[in-house]
């Protein structure tokens, strides 16, 4: 992703800033990422509500991980959660619930969808932890697994891959594992609708207390 | 099949006695090629802890391999929070580890509060301390009544339920629900806790620890538990990190390692315990280290109740919280029934405002978040990405259960069928938060 | 006991429906067949404050064919359906079927690509307790309830199921 994260910039229309407290582990955070940034020049790197996080390349990524791993000063020895999240391409329209007084709708505009990938690295020895973020093209999303890193990831990847169709190449078992093995498509993207029945709200309809109910009258 | 059973010569010092060899029995065995079987335990099953379906492969009773089959309860709960609003989330998501649905609200709560860069008042944060503590004991009270009853301490059963009823007396009491509360929402608490609240716990902290007494009584030095447990399902530290476990197994293998102290939130660096940890790494450890969780539960509750602030238990900010919500001058408490009539018929504006609140929600602010509590079961978290609407874009909740069960296969290799039970056990997955 | 005053003595005299009926009634077996939350309060309406023992029903059957009473208690979803209706096809007549909570009821608040939306579209349920999860005085309203519609029963309605 070579564009920092214009995402949350381009949508932060005229809300008030955080006031996230960014004082308590800040040094330490800038210092993760002078480190990192040190030793791989083109990450991206930013600290909001106090957490810091690193954007890395998907041709990156087994790189960096292996050195937050592997490095004395980062030591990230524990990969915390693997998640996704679906930035879809197009005019994505994010539809506040229909108001009286006419609120307006969000709209996501993307020139290229993306599935951005998080992982989070927590370190043990020095109590720290940060995200690294990853964005992959959300029509053929592929990325190295890690499970070579962190056997952690195994599910994880396994859950990323049911819910947003990422090939983890290199992961050991990738099938699914939270929808049923026949399954067709992939849940938690954006495309996909959130399904359920339509239940109709007949509002005019009085339903009298149930002593006084004729079941056949209702059922018709 | 012609069976000459080879008898051992009785021997002159066991008189009468003869042992059988049995040799004809590698003749059998050769004629059928390396026989592992599988066999299907679940996703019905009375011993797994929900619907978790595990495929073993048997030499004989030797298990050689686990391999667990989930996504029997998914509920699609993080994809339905995106078209909901961000007080509608707790609902969805204090569903997921049911048996301690407190922690996955706060963790979305605090979360949220993250985002918007508010803090809670005081009375809240200690409130949500006590009753997530409460709720800690209660889940390791269920991961005891139904680890017991799946080994055969039935009477552990009775005992579990039996106190859990007086701990889901207190929650019904100050949220309304014996589980499942959606009590704990962003900017503080739903209601305000109940009058009596500081005496009921007070008592129930001192029955409870009573009754903690009666479970070591039954089971610390029984026979039967200490066989079944001692020396099964080894976890050793390198497992835990490898495969990133958290929680009460991490501890038992020697990673002294506690959200509540390594990250805290919610104030709990003010709160003097210790974490339990033990070494051998065994479930023996596990049930060591829980059963030592419930008793520091109730320390820290003691301690939070000693200094049980006053104050509104809502967050004052108007654009979270419900008007009926604020502070009544000097009482100090809110959700007043009498002064909630006196607003809403007098305030065109705050009847509008609580109106909009109620169905559109509050917007949060855009941004990404990971917010981790400690649950009963290890590390529980939410990463929660906002795109500055009233509704979540995408929560992903890293539930320790789903990470665990990951060791089911390291811990149960090579061991006996009776010792997956008891491994499976003592990972304590629910499963709504393993498939969510 | 006012039976004594109708009988002819020392005869009892009963309808065979109705001493079936109750008998089945009185030990309704239930399926372990917890998935989700409601389970636990299914586990809690058999615990030591709210016993199920009192009404026969504390034996939870691990087997389904020794079962005659399936509580579907949690959310089922689309994975799980065609266990839930093996498991519903493995249990012999007569059998019946109790819908906790509503999730099994009408899929609950999770209208979703996930969950089948209410467990009678797989299996026929007898009765619904709705709740979410119902107390278990709740459920066993449900269950004394399912107990008086096995009493009232004739055999041709229960053959014809």
């Amino acid at each position: 992703m070579s564009e920092g994260h214009p995402v949350f910039d381009a949508e932060a229309t005229g809300e008030p800033p955080s006031s996230g407290s960014d004082a308590t582990s800040s040094m330490d955070l800038a210092a993760i990422e002078r480190h990192v940034q040190g030793r791989f020049g083109d990450v991206a790197a930013d600290v909001k509500f106090g957490e810091l996080s690193l954007y890395v390349k998907p041709s990156q990524v087994l790189e960096v991980l292996r050195f937050c791993r592997d490095d004395e000063a980062l030591a990230c020895a524990w990969l915390a959660d693997l998640s996704a999240v679906h930035w879809p391409a197009g005019d994505h329209s994010i539809q506040r619930q229909p108001s009286t007084t006419g609120w307006p709708e969000y709209r996501i505009d993307r020139a290229q969808g993306v599935i951005e990938v998080d992982y989070i690295l927590r370190s043990h020895t020095h109590n720290h932890w940060f995200r690294v973020v990853v964005a992959v093209d959300d029509t053929t999303p592929r990325l190295p697994s890690v499970t070579g890193l962190y056997p952690t990831a195994n599910w994880l990847e396994r859950e990323a891959y049911d819910m947003f169709g990422i090939d983890f190449q290199g992961h050991p078992d990738l099938v699914r594992i939270l929808m049923p093995d026949d399954w067709v498509g992939h849940p938690h993207r954006k495309d996909y609708p959130l399904g359920g029945v339509d239940i109709p709200y007949q509002n005019d309809k009085f339903i009298p207390p149930p002593s006084q109910r004729d079941l056949r009258e209702v059922v018709e | 099949m012609s069976t000459d059973l080879d008898r051992a010569a009785p021997s002159d010092d066991f008189a009468g006695d003869v042992f059988v060899d049995g040799a004809d029995w590698e003749a059998v065995v050769d004629a059928v090629s390396d026989d592992i079987i599988t066999v299907n335990m679940g996703p019905q099953h009375p011993s797994t802890h929900g619907v978790l379906r595990l495929v073993l492969q048997l030499d004989g009773e030797t298990v050689v391999n686990v391999k667990p089959i989930i996504g029997y309860l998914h509920t699609g709960i993080e994809k339905n929070a995106e078209f909901r609003t961000w007080v509608q989330g707790c609902t969805f998501f204090t569903r997921m580890d049911y048996l301690a649905p407190l922690f996955n609200e706060t963790a979305f709560c605090l979360g949220v509060e993250k985002l918007l860069g508010i803090e809670v008042p005081e009375r809240a944060r200690v409130a949500r301390v006590i009753l997530l503590e409460f709720n800690r004991l209660a889940s390791h009270l269920v991961w005891l009544a139904t680890g017991g009853m799946e080994l055969g301490a039935v009477t552990m059963m009775t005992y579990g339920f039996r106190e859990r009823e007086h701990i889901l007396d207190l929650f019904e009491s100050q949220s309304g629900l014996r589980m499942n509360h959606a009590y704990i929402r962003p900017g503080g608490l739903a209601a305000d806790v109940t009058a009596d609240f500081e005496d009921r716990c007070t008592a129930l902290v001192v029955k409870l620890r009573e009754k903690m007494g009666e479970y070591e009584d039954l089971l610390l030095r029984n026979p039967i538990w200490n066989d079944r447990l001692r020396g099964t399902g080894i976890l050793d530290a390198d497992n835990c990190r490898e495969l990133g476990i958290t929680g009460p197994l991490a501890r038992a293998a020697g990673i002294s390692w506690d959200l509540r102290k390594a990250q805290p939130y919610l104030g709990y660096e003010s709160y003097d315990f210790d974490i339990p940890t033990e070494t051998a790494g065994d479930n023996f450890a596990r049930f060591l280290v829980r059963l030592e969780e419930m008793r520091q539960s109730l320390r820290i509750i003691e301690q939070a109740l000693a200094d049980f602030p006053t104050g509104s238990v809502m967050v004052d900010d108007a654009r979270i919280a419900w008007p009926s919500q604020q502070a009544l001058g000097a009482d100090g408490i809110g959700n007043d029934p009498a002064y909630i009539r006196r607003i809403m018929g007098q305030s065109m504006e705050a009847l509008i405002k609580h109106f909009k609140l109620v169905t559109q929600g509050f917007t949060v602010p855009a941004g990404q978040v990971y917010q981790a509590v400690e649950s009963p079961r290890g590390e529980l978290g939410y990463h929660i990405t906002s795109a500055g609407t009233n509704r979540p874009y995408r929560v992903h909740v890293r539930e320790p259960s789903f990470v665990n069960l990951q060791a089911s296969n390291v811990m149960s290799a090579g061991a006996l069928i009776a010792d997956v039970i008891a491994n499976v056990a003592s990972i304590d997955p629910v499963m709504g938060g393993v498939d969510r | 006991m006012g039976l004594e005053d109708k009988l002819p003595s020392g005869i009892l005299l009963t309808n065979l429906e109705k001493f079936v009926n109750y008998s089945r009634s009185t030990s309704l077996w239930p399926a372990t067949f917890g998935l989700a939350c409601c389970a636990i309060e299914m586990m809690a309406s058999g615990g030591p404050r709210h016993d199920m023992a009192r009404f026969g029903m504390e034996v939870f059957r691990a087997s389904p064919r020794q079962a005659d009473l399936m509580i579907v208690a949690g959310r089922v979803s689309h994975k799980m359906a065609p266990v839930l209706r093996r498991i519903y096809d493995q249990m012999s007549d007569p059998k019946w079927v109790i819908s906790m909570g509503v999730c099994a009821t009408s899929g609950g608040m999770f209208n979703n690509y996930a969950l089948v939306q209410g467990v009678d579209h797989i299996v026929p349920v007898d009765m619904y307790v709705p709740g979410c999860p119902p107390r278990p005085e709740m459920l066993m309203d449900g269950i004394l309830k399912l107990h008086e519609k096995i009493r009232n029963q004739t055999f041709a309605e229960q053959g014809a199921r």
